[in-house]
């Protein structure tokens, strides 16, 4: 076969240029240790999500020191939990699933950036060097309401990033003159201990309380306020531990005085 | 001057202006409905609800990318072995019915998609009438189940088409014993063979899944498998939308720019490595799939990157051809022969530019090749950019520009308008660019495709320009590229009813320089061929099949069926129970 | 005319589109040239071509 002289130049610099291709993306795969999303992950039905641990209740858990998991669930047409937290610095390992149509978990301008298929599970470890908000959209159709399909990323700083939360038993009604004691649930996400302070408002008295949460346990703190320093009616609660806040309101006096107004 | 084409084969040159009629009407509905989008998603100007707008953009992608390129492939392909043969079809009737049934099933497909612009569709077949899945159609999302027996009426048109061609081949070797295979027709023969191979993927994933499930013969599905099996003929399909633009610059532009074919040989070796390696890469779609093993997405990526080879020499072939024929005209120089060529001819004009998008385009197909990078660019706008320069600008423009000079050979008129012809293939060529220009960039911000409103509560990093000038950048490419369309279809119709005029065209294919004869004849022995691409089939997908069946069942973890309706109050329902679930 | 009105056509488009991705490939090296510059590039860059085109070549004595 007659092959022009240029002819054979182009064909040898053609392979080389795919050689060396092959080679970059090679070296980028292997070399620089960039997973890809693959098939680690057992499958799973669509239908049975809510009985899984990881995604009955979608969020963001640590699993070591610097590890975090983040278990996300994608459905038409939002994603869970929304937002997602992360901190800085940290490998954050996603997991995502689908409850019905194939989407995708994207995170805006960065190559986070999965499909998520009905019966599979897709898994991707990354680290995020800059705080900040970052855009969560599904770039895959799912149907007619694909474009509201959006969610968001917070990236925290690590040193402000918590896992902590909060739950208040309150009383709704106490009698004139009683005291009012709040029993506030602090959950630690967290492996390392949590010392931190617990603000409580009744009305218009303040109390605050130290406390420390073990990691990953979760820590019971009782505060009470005089009933007499407070005035009978409706007093508005809150407690509040670094970020987290919970208010409610809690009746001071009988029922009959106020002609019950009571639901 | 030879005879017209007309005049030599009547009947063929019939059956060419009806599937170039078909190709051509697509066109025009796509052009429109890509306008509606270009100016929709930027915000520009909005006259659907955002929830049709996948109505719209189903009809765009299946009517371009299936109807038109493909119809047009079909004319082209008739035209390429009957003139180069020079004899008609063993049975007329087989090629009628090969036309009709790919007309029959695209208009049933047609209709299931354009139901979806009714406000309360009649139900067929159980389900509502509509189709709004893209021309993807991953399941579970789910369309009436006439849309997927037209796309299979369809398919099997094509492959009758290809039996069609077989069978004059064979006919024509009875009388000419020992002959090679003339170049035009082994184009035909060698992409049929592509398409045999890989349109089985689609047809299985169809017939034996998609299609029995919407009609509620099975409840649940493998999302994984039928998805991969659509990429398993969704690479492939692409070549097959491109080798007809190759065939044009094999055969027709060296004619056009005053000289010949540089390698009759080379051009074989070609479309044998297409034949070759253009299945076994098509995971290269699923780089971010889960369920599939980085080994398998490695090996499509290898495969991918040996692709860029045909390409690569096409390129060599197409300029060197080029070359030749201004060199023919009295050009000289390193460069100043460029100016030799016959710019005002828009056939020629067109063809080049196209070629011209096309290798820029391929910068952009390595980026997507590339399986880390593709992160960042999968799914984004990026991708439509990409189509847009390759099946959009380089088949698309060489399909148009093929046509100024082929459809007066069909019909026997003269092209009206050339000037207008050139101003038009220039403007699609601007329209383009201005267009992906601004799709690229958005794409690597990360503004995603596919979305009626990619408008959201964060705003993107733009890093040069504004969000504003990328959307008008891109409705501004939009509104040109409709425009440039609409001339092309003007000059076509008129061009029909030109009848009392004599068309200006040479009809003659010049020998290659290097003809066919000192390349070995294994070449044109096609059992060989077949052989190992079935071969590198196997390799490439058995595996990655057998283990996505292993993980996920062949009809999948229990999947249901997402049928797509507007149905806003459903969905409504949806999302309120879930944040039901939520709470408590 | 210095060259055919095709090739006029042609090399405004190939003008158009250098002047639209030189834009993108210049903000690669972090230039970065505004919508309104590159217009104006583009405006002076085109009219020049044109002046210069429909001028009568040198050999050519003058044009009827
Ligand atoms: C009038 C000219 C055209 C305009 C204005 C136009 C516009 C568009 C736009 C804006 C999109 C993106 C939609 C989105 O992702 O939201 C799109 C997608 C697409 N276009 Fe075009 N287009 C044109 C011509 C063509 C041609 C000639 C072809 C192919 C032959 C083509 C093939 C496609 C395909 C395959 C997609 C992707 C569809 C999908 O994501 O399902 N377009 N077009
Ligand atoms: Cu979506
Ligand atoms: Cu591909």
């Amino acid at each position: 076969m007659n092959i022009h002289a240029y002819e054979r130049l182009w064909l040898v610099a053609s392979m080389v240029l795919i050689v060396g291709f092959i080679v970059t993306i090679t070296y980028g795969t292997v070399g620089l240790g960039i997973t890809m999303v693959d098939d680690r992950e057992e499958t799973i039905s669509p239908d049975d999500v809510d009985e899984d641990d990881r995604f009955q209740d979608p969020r963001v858990e640590q699993v070591g020191e610097n590890e975090f998991e983040a278990y996300v669930v994608s459905m038409t047409f939002l994603f869970q939990p929304d937002p997602i937290e992360i901190p800085a610095n940290n490998e954050v390992t996603f997991y995502v699933t689908s409850r019905d149509v194939i989407h995708s978990f994207t995170v805006v301008g960065t190559n986070t950036n999965t499909m998520v298929i009905p019966g599979e599970v897709s898994a991707m470890t990354v680290e995020f060097d800059e705080p900040g908000e970052y855009g969560v959209v599904c770039n895959e159709y799912c149907g007619p309401g694909h474009h509201d399909m959006e969610g968001s990323l917070i990236v925290h700083p690590e040193d402000e990033y918590s896992l902590t939360e909060l739950s208040v038993d309150a009383p709704d009604q106490v009698g004139p003159g009683e005291d009012v004691e709040l029993t506030i649930s602090i959950q630690n996400g967290l492996l390392e201990d949590l010392e931190t302070t617990v603000d409580v408002e009744v009305g218009d008295e303040t109390l605050e309380q130290d406390v420390t949460v073990p990691g990953g346990e979760t820590e019971q703190v009782s505060v009470t306020v005089d009933g007499d320093d407070l005035e009978p009616g409706d007093a508005e609660w809150s407690a509040s531990v670094d970020d987290e806040v919970e208010t409610g309101t809690v009746t001071i006096g009988d029922d009959a005085d106020d002609g019950g107004d009571e639901p | 001057m030879t005879d017209l084409f007309v005049d030599e084969y009547p009947e063929q040159a019939r059956l060419v202006r009806a599937a170039f009629l078909t190709s051509f009407v697509a066109l025009g509905i796509g052009a429109l409905f890509g306008v509606i989008q270009a100016l929709h998603r930027t915000g520009v100007f909005r006259i659907v609800e955002s929830t049709t707008y996948y109505t719209v953009l189903t009809g765009h992608g299946v009517f371009l990318v299936i109807t038109f390129t493909i119809f047009f492939l079909v004319g082209l392909y008739q035209w390429a072995v009957t003139d180069s043969l020079q004899r008609g079809p063993v049975d007329a009737r087989l090629t009628w019915s090969w036309y009709g049934l790919m007309s029959v099933g695209t208009l049933i497909a047609a209709i299931a998609i354009l139901a979806g612009f009714l406000d309360d569709p009649p139900d067929v077949l159980g389900s509502e009438l509509s189709a709004d899945v893209l021309f993807t159609f991953y399941a579970p999302l789910q369309a009436n189940p006439i849309f997927y027996a037209g796309l299979v009426l369809f398919v099997v048109g094509t492959w009758l088409a290809g039996a069609d061609w077989f069978r004059t081949w064979w006919a024509w070797k009875r009388d000419h014993p020992g002959e090679r295979i003339p170049l035009p027709t082994f184009m035909v023969l060698t992409t049929m063979i592509m398409w045999y191979i890989s349109s089985i993927g689609v047809a299985v994933a169809i017939l034996a899944f998609i299609l029995p499930w919407s009609l509620g013969l099975i409840d649940s599905l493998n999302p994984t498998l039928t998805r991969t099996l659509f990429w398993y003929f969704g690479h492939p399909v692409v070549y097959f939308w491109l080798l007809p633009a190759y065939l044009l610059w094999y055969i027709v532009l060296p004619k056009l720019s005053g000289g010949r074919l540089f390698s009759d040989p080379l051009a074989r070796v070609v479309f044998i490595l297409f034949v070759l390696l253009s299945t076994p890469v098509g995971i290269h779609h699923q780089y971010l799939d889960p369920g599939i093993s980085e080994g398998f997405k490695f090996i499509a990526m290898t495969n991918t990157m040996f692709l860029l080879l045909p390409s690569l020499l096409t390129a060599f072939t197409v300029v060197a051809s080029m070359e030749h024929g201004a060199r023919q005209r009295g050009g000289t120089g390193t460069l100043n022969w460029l100016r030799a060529l016959p710019w005002k001819d828009p056939a020629f004009t067109g063809m080049a530019l196209a070629g011209l998008v096309f290798a820029f385009g391929g910068f952009t197909g390595i980026v997507n090749a590339g399986m880390n990078i593709n992160y960042l660019v999968h799914n984004s706008l990026w991708v439509p950019g990409h189509i847009h320069t390759q099946v959009g600008t380089a088949v698309a423009l060489t399909f148009m520009a093929g046509s100024y000079w082929l459809v007066p050979q069909l019909t026997g008129n003269r092209l009206v308008g050339r000037q207008i012809a050139l101003f038009q293939v220039v403007l699609w060529f601007v329209g383009i660019v201005f267009m992906t220009n601004s799709m690229y960039r958005a794409g690597l911000i990360g503004v995603p495709r596919r979305s009626a409103e990619p408008q959201y509560a964060f705003d993107y990093e733009v890093g040069v320009g504004s969000m504003t000038e990328l959307d008008v950048q891109l409705a501004l490419g939009g509104v040109l590229l409709f425009v440039s369309t609409v001339l092309f279809l003007a000059i076509i119709l008129l061009t029909a009813f030109n009848t009392d005029s004599d068309p200006l065209v040479d009809g003659t294919i010049p020998p290659a320089l290097s003809g066919p004869e000192d390349s070995p004849r294994v070449l044109d022995d096609l059992r060989v061929w077949i052989g190992i691409a079935l071969v590198l089939v196997v390799i490439a997908y058995a595996i990655p099949l057998a283990s996505i069946v292993d993980r996920g069942g062949l009809f999948g973890p229990d999947v249901g069926p997402f049928p797509v309706v507007v149905d806003g109050v459903m969905y409504l329902q949806h999302g309120v129970a879930y944040v039901g679930v939520l709470i408590t | 005319m210095r060259i055919s009105p095709a090739k006029l056509l042609i090399v405004i488009a190939l003008c158009l589109v250098v002047l639209v991705e030189a834009r993108t490939i210049l903000a690669f090296f972090d230039v970065e040239v505004s919508v309104l510059e590159i217009a104006l590039v583009g405006v002076v860059a085109i009219t020049a071509l044109v002046v210069w085109a429909v001028r009568p070549a040198d050999e050519e004595t003058s044009e009827p």
